[in-house]
């Protein structure tokens, strides 16, 4: 076998063995899904580490009622379609029981009881919701927040732009993008003990009961062992300390972090371990898919140059297809809809199915600039290189395409510097790359100014070099 | 037997017909000059005969093969048709030894080692001996048809087609082009010439036909075709070239 080829099995027995791996892990243990952002309940501590009171609470259950659990930590959107498309066992965030949820979900005793309050930005004089009229309210999906403003919107006249993420929806209050948002009590009024400049100006209005979710008829035992084990820790007094701890503590004794630690360098000291990974998981991405996209790529457009109408029909479809979806859709579609169709309990992780999307979705648009590149290369070559003797595939490896991939190389670059940052869409379905690490970082120290600038200059570095790699490429193969 | 044999040839492009039959053979040994004027289907005509432009209706046989016989191997046949193009194309991404060599080496007909030896020589006869390493676009019109030429040679074929070879040259450089064509037809290849150059065809033809509207209108020896034309078509047409 030659070099490319033995990489290419190489790679395909990476890609199996991590099937494998994925779904034997899987066989014992209850996946569970939780928010990312959404402190005192769940939040990434220092290190890496989520800590809250449904993760406290989690692991005192499963400790009374001996079951083992992997913790999944992603959007919380992402988490009630998880569910629902059966990829994790069940659902710990904070989660409202409400009559329209009960509907696709079975819901534990409630945990908790919250309230919502309306809060603005802290310089803001908006005390009343009459006062919303005509503005804009930030709002987070899934919330009871979200639900509460819903309900009241008709009445007070105002406008709802949605996050997927509680610090996104503070800092567009912070900003002045909208001027109020609602949140649940407990949460709001952490976020603020831990330096959120906003301020609650309402009472608390009834929110209902919050409750650990499984899909409709499914993991009634674990349902029935959250019970018993929550009805066990409210006896013995594990229940109240966990909420306590949350509630009356402030972030840094929780998350070790120190005032001096604030400043740029001492943000990225201290993170340094938690943004590695992140930036890891990105390139290790990205490098795949690169490779995968750009086999995909060129046989797309291989296909399309063929004579003949098939080999054009099949590569312009194909083509038509993955570029006209939004990367994010096509995500959701893989990883959550995919399985769903198939049934029987069928996962991907997360990870295959991002590497699968980027696969499509750059492969795509790799294989409508390769076709085009293909293209321009002038017909008398092909035609002196058929005259000669030489077998279609012949001409086709030893002439065209050499000639067409110089004409390429600048797509290429393009294409892999797209890929790149195309990678942090995949946080959607949980993937923990360099952006959701930054997500994750300020939900627990709020300083997004400066974790972004952080994560902005990271990718720009990266970007340089690859572009530095590609044009040592470039000025090689020329 | 002769090399090639074409009946009742005839090629459409969508309602236009370019080729409204055609007959005509090819002895071993001969060269043949196709003149006539330009879009009389000439060009069509000779990428015909290796299966560049695949007939509408008739037939073509070539060394024996018949092109339109599903059960002949295409690529077999042209490894015995070279051809040289108006427009040269050399391979750009090749040096001018790469270019000789890489038909002979893919299709395993000769070593490297062999191809490069056969590659030297016959750039040795096209007068471009030196230029063995040097890259397509560093050479001139009429050099970068002389190797296109040896490019053909190389897989040493019995037939040699040649589309307006020396059309795209500067003046100049025609000569050298049509003096590497002399020797190839002293040799004995059999050659079929599409030209304008009449010199060229008076001197070197051993049989000249005059295409014009998709058909041959004349087929004779040099000497009848242009010193007693039967056709106005072709009286016509010799008034306007020698005029120019």
């Amino acid at each position: 076998m030659k070099k490319w080829q033995v990489a290419v099995v190489m790679l395909l027995a990476a890609l199996g063995s991590w099937f494998a791996v994925g779904t034997q892990a899987q066989a014992k243990t209850y996946t569970i899904a939780t928010d990312t952002t959404f402190a005192p309940f769940e939040f990434q501590a220092k290190g890496g580490k989520y800590k809250g009171i449904d993760i406290d609470i989690l692991k005192a259950i499963s400790k009374k009622e001996n079951f083992n659990y992997k913790l999944k930590a992603i959007s919380f959107g992402a988490a009630v379609q998880q569910l629902s498309a059966n990829q994790v066992d069940g659902v710990i965030a904070g989660m409202n029981v409400t009559d329209e949820r009960k509907k696709t979900f079975d819901f534990s005793n409630a945990y908790y009881t919250s309230g919502v309050v309306m809060a603005v930005a802290k310089d803001s004089n908006v005390k009343k919701f009459s006062q919303l009229r005509g503005k804009t309210v930030a709002l987070k999906t899934g919330t009871a927040g979200s639900a509460y403003a819903k309900s009241i919107q008709n009445k007070y006249g105002f406008k709802i732009k949605y996050f997927n993420d509680s610090n996104n929806m503070y800092n567009d209050v912070k900003v002045g993008n909208s001027v109020a948002c609602f949140e649940d009590y407990p949460v709001m009024s952490y976020g603020i003990k831990n330096g959120i400049a906003l301020k609650i100006v309402s009472k608390q209005y009834d929110a209902g009961d919050y409750g650990f979710a499984v899909k409709k008829g499914k993991n009634a035992e674990l349902l029935k062992k959250f019970n018993a084990g929550l009805k066990a820790i409210k006896a013995d007094g594990t229940y109240d300390k966990i909420i306590n701890k949350y509630l009356k503590s402030d972030q840094a004794s929780l998350t070790g972090e120190t005032a001096k630690s604030r400043t740029f360098v001492g943000l990225f000291t201290q993170n340094i371990g938690t943004i590695g990974t992140g930036l890891w998981m990105t390139l290790e991405l990205t490098v795949i898919s690169i490779i995968l996209a750009t086999i995909l790529g060129l046989a797309l457009g291989v296909l399309g140059v063929m004579p003949g109408k098939v080999g054009p029909a099949i590569s312009s479809t194909i083509i038509y297809i993955f570029r006209g979806m939004p990367l994010m859709v096509l995500a959701f579609f893989i990883y959550i809809g995919f399985p769903d169709l198939i049934g029987h309990g069928f996962k991907i992780p997360a990870f295959i199915a991002g590497m699968i999307t980027l696969m499509l979705n750059e492969g795509a648009y790799t294989g409508a600039f390769v076709k085009g590149g293909f293209a321009a290369v002038d017909e008398g070559q092909m035609e002196a290189a058929r005259s000669l003797g030489l077998p279609y595939w012949t001409a086709m490896r030893k002439v065209i395409m050499p000639q067409g991939i110089r004409i390429m190389i600048p797509s290429f670059i393009n294409q892999f510097i797209i890929t790149l940052k195309d990678t942090s869409i995949l946080s959607v379905i949980g993937i923990v790359e360099l952006t959701q690490t930054g997500t994750l970082i300020i939900a627990r120290n709020f300083e997004g100014f400066k974790i972004w600038l952080m994560i902005a200059i990271i990718y720009l570095i990266i970007i340089t070099l690859l572009t530095w790699l590609s044009n040592w490429v470039q000025r090689r193969i020329n | 037997m002769a090399k090639v044999i074409v009946k009742d040839l005839h090629k459409s492009y969508g309602d236009n017909e370019v080729l409204k039959g055609l007959n005509l053979e090819v002895q071993e040994n001969e060269v043949v000059c196709m003149i006539g004027p330009s879009g009389s289907g000439k060009s069509t005509f000779l990428r015909c005969l290796n299966d560049l432009e695949v007939p509408t209706q008739g037939q073509v046989i070539v060394n024996g093969h018949d092109l339109s016989d599903k059960a002949t191997n295409i690529n077999l046949v042209r490894e015995n048709i070279g051809m040289v193009f108006q427009h040269f194309n050399l391979f750009p991404h090749l040096s001018v030894l790469q270019n000789v060599t890489l038909a002979p080496v893919e299709l395993k007909k000769e070593t490297q080692a062999q191809a490069e030896k056969t590659a030297l020589e016959l750039l040795e006869t096209v007068g471009l001996s030196d230029k063995a390493n040097a890259m397509p676009k560093s050479l001139s019109g009429g050099q970068k048809q002389r190797v296109a030429i040896a490019r053909a040679l190389a897989m040493h074929p019995q037939i040699m087609l040649f589309d307006e070879p020396t059309s795209a040259l500067d003046p100049e450089m025609v000569g050298d082009v049509l003096d590497v064509m002399k020797k190839l037809a002293a040799q004995g290849m059999t050659m079929i010439v599409v030209t304008h150059e009449m010199g060229f065809a008076k001197e070197v033809a051993d049989r000249v036909v005059f295409m014009a509207d998709g058909l041959i209108q004349e087929n004779g020896k040099p000497e009848d075709v242009f010193e007693h034309p039967k056709s106005p078509r072709l009286q016509d047409f010799l008034q306007k070239v020698i005029n120019v």
